[in-house]
């Protein structure tokens, strides 16, 4: 932990409800709308936070405690990858395992929040939800093998940090591949198209909307927040993996890590906009594409002298 | 006389107790519970006086390690049985189970501190006969019949394996010691993989791993829940077990052993949580969640193995401990979600998952413990169950370090990734379906939780649970110990490495759990809180039928997945079902047992009854041996 990465950490949390605006933003430039402002989420989460809530009678303290769960689980998975490109906040040997797990531990919570309300269409999002969830894993861990490979180290402050940039240019194919396999796990896990459709208007079509729907107030706001906070925690594994920053310094380390993280949203416009989503029973294969892109990259690695 | 000897009397007296006060049973209950409790405490103290000293007088670690899980599950398994038990009417003897139980907890003591091969098997049979007559407990239904019957089938398979192993290998030995065993074990030459195969079959088959697996979720699901507590979590064990003791007398395994069981993990592991996922009785479930357990312990012994055999002492190390702790964290929450199931079949009178709903409302402490199991299982931090996999994955990241083989076992993080999502599937739809949401079926009634005497075993394996995942080095430093003897190498610290990481992980997890959900209340607070009814999209009237069952929410995954894992999806006008297929057991045990049946009807024809028939088998097979010791002799 250095001085560096607690100020990055603090910054990353600060801006990421900005990423959901610009990727939005982005959508609605490219199809010739004005669109909200890029700081829409700090509006919504201000009244969000502002608000009372309503508790559906069925519920339980698992649907009230679900949203604190998502929240600090997501922070700390924050905590674990190193943001100024040299340290994280909290690094051990196999803290990957303990990366995934935490965003296991928020979906568990989430998904059974769903399930509280008895309610059919959070059902089914739920249902859909670790579907998605489930199929993103090995893909996932594949990407982390890539990176565990290339560096031979072991934790995830290691492997984004100062040893991949000394071994980025050797290992640069395989690097790619999987950051374009995180890419597609990013757009899997924020519910972005062409996996989810975060602006679709009829519940049977949704996912992860469904699925919170009968949350409110604080709550729905700790939601929004976590998802933001996702959609930075996957940017910065996308953006660690092409730019290895390990070598330059905090200052211009972070303003990457920033650039980054816009372009990636950016790019998750780009992509809303050009493409509609997949046919649920499709989802899969997209998925296991990603799988497969960064399956080769560990064969490519394997295969490296 | 060592503690574990006055201890193993201690139960074997308890458990004679409730057949010496057969008419009075809450008098023997009483005894059988103070002698289960006194003698597992001192068979405790022994275990974990032995993993703490060092001398040269300690006994086995690896022995103390599963005598360790043996009575840490057993001793609240029995507590809870003495109270589930009483209110059972109309099935077998009370008073013979509980006793059953306590020779069922002395044979597994035998098997883990055995130092000779006739021991080992004898407690090995006794191990599995008293558990057959557990199994069969429920005799008056059929299907318990029939589980038994399989089950008791092929355990003799696996026993007669481990005969023929033993056999071999003794062959090479002044004598059938397992000190003798392995100091034979560099000469074994020619007989090594007559060794390696059939340790494989006959511990694999006990461990329930793919393809052998068949037997284990009619058994357990057919057994009362504190033996199938018993079962699943510790008695599948002595498989692996066997397969430790195996790989530590072996010394050195060829590369085949070690691949041939990652292998074989990965198989169980995904099976079993995909079978498990379309599985949905709640016991048959649990049981199907053994067969993953076992698929993850078996990469862990597999990722050891493979250490061992290409000289990587921190693989190894990692493997094995990984596979030990993962053997101990299984047996504390696959026992306690058992001992729920009981609870559940207790207060809803079926187990059914996709006629329940709602059961959190009536039973809240059994929900609370329940989940907290379910989230062990499925490798969530802060909870054992992380810490384990968390181990493992180290092993195979490890080999991924070095520049020399088995560096490719790293993939098989992918498939402990994928069996830890699929598990998080199958848990939330557990949880999520028996105990919140609406009761599905009008016609279940639903009871309030246990008496204390049955919610204190639960909360004490509850508390277990957090206690490992909270601070690891609790299980992660005695498990060190037994992987360095298994491994044959002395550890350097790899294993510990990072282990203040995972408990700073928890308590971050904890902190940041209280201190967001004090934020959020306060949020709350300042405003109204309303209650209202679920939102449902404007519908009204939506009945409590139009909640996503079980089978529904599966059904994604399990049509992503096909058939091609044996899974069965019915799709009906009113109805959406689906169903593990046991592709073994109806494909190819049974062919071969109905094979054995007519063969031995057709020999039935030597059987006619008659003396004088008899008379002259007995005749034909004295003279036949005596032509053979004739030739025998006359040759130089």
């Amino acid at each position: 932990m250095s001085l560096s990465s607690v100020v990055m950490y603090l910054l990353v949390c600060a801006l990421a409800p900005l990423l959901p605006g610009i990727a939005t933003r982005t959508k609605s430039l490219l199809t010739g709308r004005r669109g909200s402002p890029v700081w829409q989420l700090y509006a919504d989460l201000a009244k969000l936070f502002r608000k009372g809530a309503v508790y559906s009678r069925t519920t339980t303290l698992v649907f009230r405690a679900a949203p604190v769960v998502l929240i600090a689980t997501s922070l700390l998975a924050a905590g674990l990858l190193p943001l100024d490109g040299r340290s994280a906040l909290l690094a051990f040997p196999g803290d990957l395992v303990g990366f995934a797990g935490l965003l296991a531990l928020g979906r568990f919570a989430l998904v059974l929040a769903g399930l509280d309300t008895g309610s059919s269409f959070e059902g089914m999002g739920a249902s859909r939800e670790v579907m998605v969830a489930t199929f993103a894993e090995p893909a996932l861990f594949l990407g982390f093998v890539v990176l565990a490979l290339a560096t031979g180290r072991m934790s995830l402050e290691e492997m984004l940090g100062v040893p991949l940039a000394s071994v980025w240019s050797g290992s640069a194919p395989s690097l790619v591949l999987a950051a374009a396999s995180f890419f597609m796990v990013l757009l899997a896990e924020t519910s972005r198209v062409p996996v989810d459709d975060p602006a679709t208007h009829l519940e049977l079509t949704m996912i992860h909307e469904v699925m919170i729907l009968d949350h409110s107030g604080p709550d729905l706001g700790l939601i929004l927040l976590a998802g933001s906070l996702k959609l930075a925690l996957f940017g910065t594994l996308v953006t660690s993996a092409l730019v290895p920053r390990g070598g330059m310094a905090p200052f211009s380390s972070g303003l990457v890590l920033i650039a980054g993280l816009v372009v990636i949203a950016v790019g998750v416009g780009m992509v809303e906009s050009v493409m509609a989503r997949l046919r649920m029973n499709r989802l899969p294969q997209f998925l296991v594409a990603a799988s497969a892109l960064a399956g080769l990259a560990v064969i490519l690695e394997l295969q490296r002298p | 006389m060592s503690p574990l000897g006055l201890g193993v009397a201690l139960i074997l007296l308890g458990g004679v107790m409730p057949l010496i006060f057969r008419r009075r049973p809450r008098l023997g209950g009483l005894g059988f519970q103070a002698g289960l409790f006194g003698g597992g405490a001192l068979g405790l103290y022994w275990a974990g006086s032995s993993l703490a000293s060092s001398g040269p007088l300690a006994a086995d670690p690896l022995s103390a390690w599963f005598v360790l899980l043996i009575l840490a599950v057993g001793v609240p398994a029995s507590g809870y049985g003495v109270r589930y038990l009483a209110s059972e009417r109309g099935h077998g003897s009370r008073a013979g189970a509980h006793g059953l139980f306590a020779v069922l907890l002395v044979a597994l003591v035998g098997v883990a501190t055995a130092t000779s091969v006739g021991s080992f098997l004898i407690a090995w049979e006794v191990m599995a006969v008293s558990a057959y007559l557990l199994v069969i407990f429920e005799c008056d239904k059929v299907e318990s019949r029939r589980a038994g019957l399989v089950y008791l089938i092929v355990t003799h398979v696996s026993t007669l394996a481990l005969i023929l192993m033993f056999s071999i290998w003794s062959g090479a030995a002044p004598n059938a010691s397992f000190a003798a065993l392995g100091a034979a074990a560099p000469h074994l030459g020619p007989r090594l993989p007559w060794v390696l195969w059939l340790s494989l079959i006959g511990f694999c088959i006990k461990a329930g791993a793919v393809p052998v697996h068949f037997w284990l979720p009619g058994a357990h699901a057919a057994a009362p829940s504190h033996v199938s507590a018993m079962m699943s979590g510790v008695m599948i064990k002595t498989g692996i077990y066997g397969l430790l003791r195996t790989a530590q007398l072996l010394g050195v395994v060829p590369p085949w052993w070690g691949w041939l069981l990652v292998l074989l993990g990965v198989a169980s592991g995904l099976l079993g949580v995909l079978w498990a996922l379309a599985q949905h009785d709640l016991k048959r479930l649990l049981a199907y969640h053994s067969v993953e357990n076992i698929g993850i312990i078996l990469i862990g012994v597999g990722t050891g193995a493979l250490g061992v055999s290409y000289g990587r002492p921190s693989v190894a190390l990692l493997g094995f401990a990984g596979a030990l702790l993962h053997t101990l964290n299984h047996g504390l929450f696959k026992s306690l979600l058992f001992l729920g199931a009981g609870v559940v079949s207790r207060a809803a009178g079926t187990l059914a998952i996709d006629r329940l709903g709602g059961l959190a409302r009536s039973a809240p402490r059994t929900a609370a413990a329940f989940l907290l199991g379910s989230a062990a299982i499925s490798g969530l931090p802060p909870l054992n169950g992380f810490v384990s996999e968390w181990v493992v994955a180290r092993g195979l990241l490890t080999a991924a370090g070095g520049q020399a083989s088995p560096r490719g076992a790293v993939v098989v993080i992918a498939g402990l990734g994928l069996i830890g999502g699929l598990a998080v599937a199958c848990f939330t739809k557990v949880n999520g379906t028996i105990f919140l949401g609406h009761p599905r079926d009008g016609a279940v009634r639903y009871g309030p939780d246990p008496e204390p005497g049955m919610l204190a075993p639960m909360l004490a394996l509850a508390a277990a649970c957090v206690l490992l995942g909270a601070l690891p080095m609790l299980g992660v430093v005695p498990a060190t110990k037994v992987a360095e003897l298994v491994s044959g190498y002395p550890d350097s610290g790899v294993v510990g490495s990072g282990i203040e990481g995972v408990t700073r992980l928890a308590i971050g997890v904890l902190a940041l759990g209280i201190i967001g959900w004090a934020f959020s209340r306060w949020l709350v607070r300042r405003q109204s809180v309303a209650e209202a009814a679920t939102w449902a999209c404007g519908a009204v009237g939506l009945t409590a039928r139009a909640q996503y069952t079980a089978s529904s929410y599966a059904d994604p995954l399990l049509t992503a997945v096909g058939p091609a894992t044996g899974l069965r999806i019915v799709r009906q006008p009113r109805a959406l079902s689906t169903h593990p297929t046991d592709v073994v057991l109806d494909g190819i045990a049974r062919p071969i047992w109905n094979r054995v049946l007519s063969l031995g009807s057709r020999a039935r024809m030597l059987q006619t009854g008659r003396l004088r028939w008899y008379l002259l088998y007995v005749v034909l097979t004295v003279s036949a041996l005596l032509v053979y010791l004739g030739t025998k002799v006359r040759q130089p």
